[in-house]
């Protein structure tokens, strides 16, 4: 045996269980806070749970995660009384948070087997709750609490009027055989298992007796077999080693002892004389269930490394090509040929990027699914009525996008609820509905994917935010130049919470200015609108992909930079008459009757034997949410799609520079930067 | 090659299963989510064995049990349980399924269980 | 099968050294980390990084940044020549390719001819593990756990 493949094996079960559970888990809170909202849970939702409760109890009794399938049990015990029972007295808030509860902690413990730690949680009080109110419900319903019984009766099956079965005979039933049979000790539901035992030799046997005889009935009857093993003896024309060897092929047999018996009568629970009614063994019932549709997408599940190695193979691929048809070797040459041909390839692999980039793409839906929970939570601690309004979840993204917006919306929604929506009397004073709104709203436009975050809560201070962004130091020009935008963009900023008291949500460590920097960081883009009395709107612009941009490639020195085309407003070759440079040496270029800073890009990044006069060189004007500003570097090389690439680790680490967030590989193999418009300009 | 269908609704159970079962020779040729696709993919492929998952969405393992059965009466439906539940099982037994196997599923009961099967 | 060849190989490599030359000092470093050897590629500098760190090269497609290690031991530059190599390591899952005068052998030490390195004084003896004999020989071990990650210098150099 290969170790290696076997630790594959091993590892990708392992993925796969965390897959499959996180994405039940995700399910489970959905529902669950959807009843609750509906005040009662479904005939549907509940055998939904259950299901789901079910599966996690028997993938994670695989993995050997015993806390969490005991939790799961647990819970699905709740469920399964009430999916059997319907109880009429059914606290669906404690229900809700029990089970939200079970859901948390399972998803820990998941957490913690994706991160390769021990899963040492003990969920002995969540197990204990919750088996508290099943009890309890059971009471209020009813039920005598001592009594422990299944949750339900056995059917009426028609084996209950097996006792002391006899089955058809057969030939000349001569031989007469007495066997006892133990089972391996933990198999479980060994009555059954003598059950399918007696199936399997009906063929053969004339009558046949057992002991215990009520395996199918009582349950019980399996601690005995457990016990005191399975005592059958039957008449059969069939001779001792074919009998031994038929017997000998029970599943999860542990010991067989076999005799053959001169006479019936020799056996103690052979009944005596009168024949009973002969019967056969029940006949399978079938039932007439109606044609189902059947009408199923053929899906699979694919890990994402290997669609990131796809993309990358792609990246390098259009690479390649750029190598190959802009080959400076083939300049001066006349090769129509050559030219129609690389023309088809082109085509070709840009079908191929569109379709790898599509296979990527997921919808928003679970991101925003999740925002349900938080408004639910927060809702209750804050003592707030809220109600979330998902539009165009359907909206669908590149994968690594919606990993970067996840934490953002939270914190985003986390802000309305709390600094945004009002307590109830407090809107109902203002004359509002006391439920307030928060619409959660995505869209697509072009390149980009829009996303707004609405509240109908008191909106947002300009005076406060204006006093504290002074007092911080922020404001970069005159107070009354201000636009409201400008203003309100300022909560952004680090250290500027308008709130004095820091709740247990908004205050946890990670501040607006760390969205704003997450968005940034995957080349989006944030705009808050406000309207005090009314509300506020935050619109978060996001690129739909990461893995290609469209990007002016520029030159600074030796070095190679990317600019991506949705941060460049213009660029054009500066004429001296229109700079300008303040008494600080501050220098600053008019265009359109409007003043802007310049940036160097060589004194930035102290790159030696740049273009250093303006008349040389090209100003390229970078335009921010907040600001914009003249960008000064050598030449343009040129726009063209580029595959980003992260910067390696050991880099991040080390380096704490702003306005870098990936590099490129370029068609001459060489290597550009991609400049981050954002972190360029908060260097000036 | 013993031919076998795997029918959960669990997509971690499957691909636990389909390992246990490729390692120890049988050829997995399906593996069903659900009760219906179950039927067409059992109709389909003719497998030599069906392991099937009680509890399921929509359609269960014993409805979906009856209905191969009814398709085939020869059908050899192993059905897997949690523990815990007799009384589907009981049905399931009565209903033609030939063995069961109970959660958390073990390679060597699996094996155990399938090789005996072929021998009788 | 494949697990005993794993294993022989793992043999084969325990206790082996690469040693290159960073000056007249002879530095060995683990064969086990050393994903190859190649000659010194044109670079791209990144902003704002500790001087030691020259920037990214493209391996391949790989994208791997570059450390001179005479930099890295606080020595003098010296100008990248055809001798000069860089040896690309991937550690903790980090690839990062050493710049170095020029690559020796490959030697074994084993480990009862290692002796730890004296009291921390000079610049690189922190990232020394040991020095290890072989014959009249003395090469000091590299370790690379602290090339990569000990950060205190970068934390000094002022951006």
């Amino acid at each position: 045996m290969n170790t290696k493949g076997l630790d594959d094996a091993v590892d990708s079960m392992l993925e796969m269980f965390i897959f499959e559970t996180n994405q039940n888990l995700e399910q489970l809170e959905q529902i669950t806070i959807q009843s609750e909202k509906n005040g009662a849970f479904s005939g549907e939702e509940i055998n939904d749970i259950f299901r789901i409760m079910h599966t996690i109890k028997g993938s994670s009794a695989m993995m050997e995660a015993l806390e969490v399938t005991a939790l799961a049990h647990a819970v699905e015990d709740i469920f399964f009384y009430v999916r059997e029972k319907k109880p009429e007295k059914l606290d669906c808030s404690i229900l809700t948070d029990l089970v939200l509860n079970a859901a948390d902690f399972i998803k820990t413990e998941i957490d913690k087997m994706e991160a390769g730690e021990k899963t040492d949680a003990i969920a002995a009080d969540l197990i204990e709750s919750t088996s508290a109110f099943l009890l309890q419900l059971k009471q209020i319903n009813g039920e005598q609490p001592a009594k422990i019984t299944l949750p339900v009766k056995p059917k009426p099956i028609q084996a209950s009027t097996q006792k002391l079965s006899s089955y058809i005979d057969l030939d000349e039933p001569v031989n007469v055989f007495q066997a006892k049979i133990t089972y391996k000790d933990h198999c479980e539901m060994e009555n059954i298992r003598a059950y399918t035992l007696i199936n399997n030799v009906k063929g053969i046997v004339g009558e046949l007796h057992y002991l215990p005889d009520n395996i199918l009935e009582d349950d019980e009857s399996a601690n005995i077999i457990r016990k005191n093993g399975f005592n059958i003896c039957f008449t059969t024309s069939k001779e001792y080693d074919e009998i031994s060897v038929l017997l000998n092929r029970t599943i999860f047999l542990k010991e067989l002892e076999l005799e053959q018996l001169t006479d019936v009568t020799e056996c103690s629970y052979w009944p005596k004389k009168e024949m009973l009614p002969k019967k056969a063994l029940p006949e399978q019932i079938i039932a007439k269930g109606e044609e189902r549709e059947i009408n199923h997408p053929s899906m699979i599940s694919v890990n994402v490394t290997k669609l990131d190695i796809l993309m990358d193979l792609v990246g390098e691929l259009v690479i390649s090509e750029a190598m190959v048809t802009e080959n400076p070797d083939l300049q001066g040459l006349d090769l129509d040929n050559f030219y129609k041909a690389a023309r088809q390839l082109k085509k070709i692999s840009t079908e191929l990027q569109d379709g790898v980039m599509s296979i990527r793409m997921v919808p928003l839906s679970g991101t925003f699914q999740k925002m349900n929970r938080i408004v639910r939570d927060m809702s209750k601690k804050l003592n707030k009525q809220a109600e979330l309004v998902l539009v165009g979840e359907e909206t669908e993204v590149d994968k690594n996008v919606i990993e970067h917006i996840s934490d953002p919306l939270m914190h985003l929604i986390r802000n309305s609820l709390d600094h945004g929506i009002e307590l109830p009397e407090d809107r109902k004073k203002a004359g509002k509905n006391p439920v307030g709104k928060i619409t959660l709203e995505a869209k697509n436009a072009g390149n980009e994917v829009i996303i707004n975050i609405v509240d109908d809560g008191q909106g947002l201070n300009k005076e406060k935010i204006l006093k504290k962004a002074k007092e911080n130091q922020l404001l970069y020009k005159n107070e009354s130049d201000f636009t409201d935008k400008e203003i309100y963009s300022f909560i952004f900023s680090p250290g500027l919470s308008t709130n004095e008291k820091v709740t247990e949500f908004s205050g946890r460590g990670v501040g607006m200015d760390v969205v704003m920097k997450n968005i940034n960081a995957v080349g989006g883009n944030i705009i808050v609108n406000s309207e005090p009395g009314k509300g506020s709107m935050i619109t978060l612009k996001i690129p739909l992909t990461l893995a290609i941009i469209t990007g002016m490639t520029i030159k600074v020195g030796q070095s190679r930079y990317t600019i991506p085309i949705m941060s460049i407003r213009e660029s054009f070759k500066p004429s001296l008459d229109n700079i300008l440079v303040d008494p600080n040496g501050n220098e600053m270029i008019m265009v359109r009757g409007k003043c802007y800073s310049i940036m160097r890009l060589h004194q930035l990044y102290n790159i030696v034997g740049a273009v250093t006069d303006f008349n040389d060189g090209i100003m390229i004007m970078i335009e921010t949410e907040k600001t914009t500003i003249g960008l000064f570097a050598d030449q343009l090389i040129g726009q063209q799609q580029i595959v980003v690439k992260p910067i390696p680790a050991y880099i991040k680490n080390i380096s704490k520079t702003q306005g870098v967030t990936g590099c490129t590989l370029l068609g001459d193999g060489n290597i550009s930067l991609i400049l981050d418009a954002v972190g360029i300009v908060n260097r000036v | 090659m013993k031919k076998v269908l795997i029918v959960d609704d669990a997509a971690f159970v499957r691909f636990a299963m389909k390992n246990m079962l490729e390692k120890n020779g049988y050829e997995v040729v399906g593996e069903a989510p659900d009760g219906s696709t179950a039927i067409l993919q059992y109709k389909e492929l003719q497998p030599d064995f069906v392991t099937m998952d009680i509890t399921m969405p929509g359609m269960n393992g014993i409805e979906t049990l009856k209905e191969i059965k009814k398709f085939d009466p020869n059908a050899v439906i192993v059905m897997v349980s949690a523990m815990g539940h007799e009384n589907f099982v009981k049905e399931a037994v009565l209903n033609g399924a030939v063995y069961f196997l109970v959660k958390p599923i073990k390679e060597e009961n699996l094996i155990e269980v399938l090789s005996k099967i072929i021998e009788s | 099968m494949a697990e005993e060849v794993m294993e022989l190989d793992e043999d084969t490599q325990k206790d082996k050294y690469l040693t290159f030359f960073i000056g007249k000092e002879i530095y060995g470093i683990d064969i086990r980390l050393v994903t190859e050897i190649i000659g010194i590629q044109p670079i791209t500098e990144i902003p704002e990084v500790p001087v030691y760190v020259k920037g990214i090269i493209n391996l391949r497609g790989k994208i791997i940044p570059v450390m001179d290690v005479r930099l890295r031991f606080k020595k003098e530059f010296l100008a990248y020549n055809d001798r000069t190599c860089v040896i690309v390591i991937e550690a903790h899952e980090i690839a990062l390719g050493l710049i170095v005068d020029g690559v020796a052998e490959v030697l074994r030490i084993g480990e009862e001819n290692i002796v730890p390195p004296p009291e921390i004084r000079a610049a690189q003896n922190k990232y020394i593990k040991g020095i290890g004999k072989t014959g009249n020989e003395v090469n000091l071990l590299l370790d690379c756990d602290k090339l990569l990650t000990d950060q205190d210098e970068a934390a000094i150099v002022d951006l």
